[in-house]
């Protein structure tokens, strides 16, 4: 008995140990990796929205409604005068695991852009997705997620028919299509229930409750 | 001097973590489609498994064995999360392109398996040794395979086009079994090795006692 408490004593002492030292680097490294996602999240908003002067974060207020895909975050870009449109950072399942894209919505219900942040697909085939060197129209130069500029949202978002597939990657492909769908009518819906541009932080906080009512009988969003 | 020369070669050839002892296959597979993942890979590997054989080591007298597998743990979890922490602050691409793999780290078996079967039992020096030649080791087969791979899977090398442009590249050896072939072939290379090693060496000793 005695002989127990003393390996446990051992086993504690170990562990104190060990969560110090890494108390200690978390706290050396915390902001480094905070200003590198932040810069990393600035330039993909940047790349969808040219013009963004600034966003705000929007994130409670936009609710995925489907299973399969959730939202991470949410962001309303604005210029200096007005908003731009919406950004929303969906992660959903692809052939190899998480997937995580930034989508845009422009105020004309059309997309922005959209950017893979993270995917864990096959190298040399649905990881082209990410390549800015592989294009599924070669002629013209765009990528896999550079099809989506400018396309409406009334628009089928079918793989192989309005949308070009990666090659050998129809997993991968039809699975961000979905995503990239999910997002955008979601942020379109948010737009939608917003149709005045916001101007005080209170017209601001009385749009945002209007707008979580109508998202409020979504189910819960999924995510194993 | 000889001694740890020794330990440092085993690691290299005659014990090969990967191509002899068949530990940490998992992440040998799973990384090698670029070549930039592998060096990554092993340095990352090669950086948690010094640290972990220094402490072992030196607190060996200090880990009473019952409990030395959840030590070895601890020591083990808290280099990577070290490693993972530093890469995503200041290595944001490569801890972009090796996120899932930073945190199998520590269930890499090469590290368990050293850590068990020779620091807790040998001194310091030794097991410095031991870690770079094995963490080496691990390096070298898994740039080698990446390197095939990548060129011949993707026509690049470290990203750079390296085949003709009318190269079309040969998907097999980016996908797993492409990868279990190359693997198959680096064992054979390295069995071949191994055996000419040891033919020389008796030669050498035949030499000397004649």
């Amino acid at each position: 008995m005695k002989g127990n408490a003393r390996l446990g004593l051992i086993l504690a002492v170990f562990a104190a140990i060990g969560c110090g030292t890494l108390a200690v680097v978390q706290g050396i490294t915390a902001p480094a990796i905070a200003m590198q996602s932040e810069k990393a999240l600035n330039e993909s908003l940047k790349k969808l929205f040219p013009e963004a002067a600034s966003f705000e974060d929007i994130t409670e207020t936009l609710k995925s409604t489907s299973k399969t895909v959730s939202f991470e975050k949410a962001y309303l870009v604005k210029s200096a005068a007005a908003p731009l449109g919406v950004a929303v950072k969906a992660v959903g399942s692809s052939y190899g695991g998480a997937a995580k894209l930034l989508v845009g919505v422009g105020l004309t219900r059309n997309i922005a852009g959209v950017t893979v942040l993270e995917l864990a697909d096959t190298a040399g085939l649905g990881q082209n997705a990410m390549n800015d060197a592989y294009y599924v129209n070669k002629a013209e130069k765009i990528t896999f997620p550079g099809q989506f500029k400018g396309k409406y949202l009334t628009d089928a978002f079918e793989v192989k028919k309005d949308v070009v597939a990666i090659t050998a990657a129809t997993i991968s492909s039809k699975a961000l299509t979905e995503i990239v769908k999910t997002a955008a009518d979601a942020a379109a819906a948010w737009l939608e229930n917003q149709a005045a541009p916001v101007a005080t932080p209170a017209d601001q906080a009385a749009a945002a409750a209007s707008g979580a009512p109508a998202q409020a009988g979504a189910a819960p969003t999924g995510g194993k | 001097m000889k001694k740890l020369w020794n330990i440092f070669k085993a690691g290299l050839v005659t014990d090969n973590p990967l191509l002899i002892l068949m530990i940490g296959l998992c992440s040998a597979l799973a990384v090698t489609s670029t070549v930039s993942n592998g060096i990554g890979m092993g340095l990352a590997m090669t950086f948690v498994l010094l640290f972990s054989e220094i402490f072992v080591s030196t607190f060996r007298k200090a880990i009473p064995s019952s409990v030395r597998m959840p030590i070895f743990l601890i020591i083990i979890g808290g280099f990577t999360t070290i490693v993972d922490l530093v890469l995503k602050a200041y290595f944001p691409e490569l801890s972009k392109s090796m996120g899932v793999f930073i945190p199998l780290i520590v269930v890499n078996c090469i590290i368990m398996g050293r850590v068990e079967a020779f620091s807790y039992k040998q001194k310091l020096v030794d097991s410095i040794f031991d870690a770079l030649g094995m963490g080496l080791g691990y390096t070298w087969v898994l740039v080698g395979m990446s390197a095939f791979r990548e060129v011949l899977g993707n026509g690049t090398f470290l990203g750079v086009q390296v085949m003709p442009q009318s190269y079309q590249p040969i998907l097999f050896f980016i996908l797993p079994p492409g990868g279990f072939l190359i693997f198959g072939l680096f064992i054979a290379f390295n069995i071949w090795m191994k055996n000419r090693m040891a033919l020389k060496a008796e030669a050498a000793a035949a030499k000397e006692n004649a």
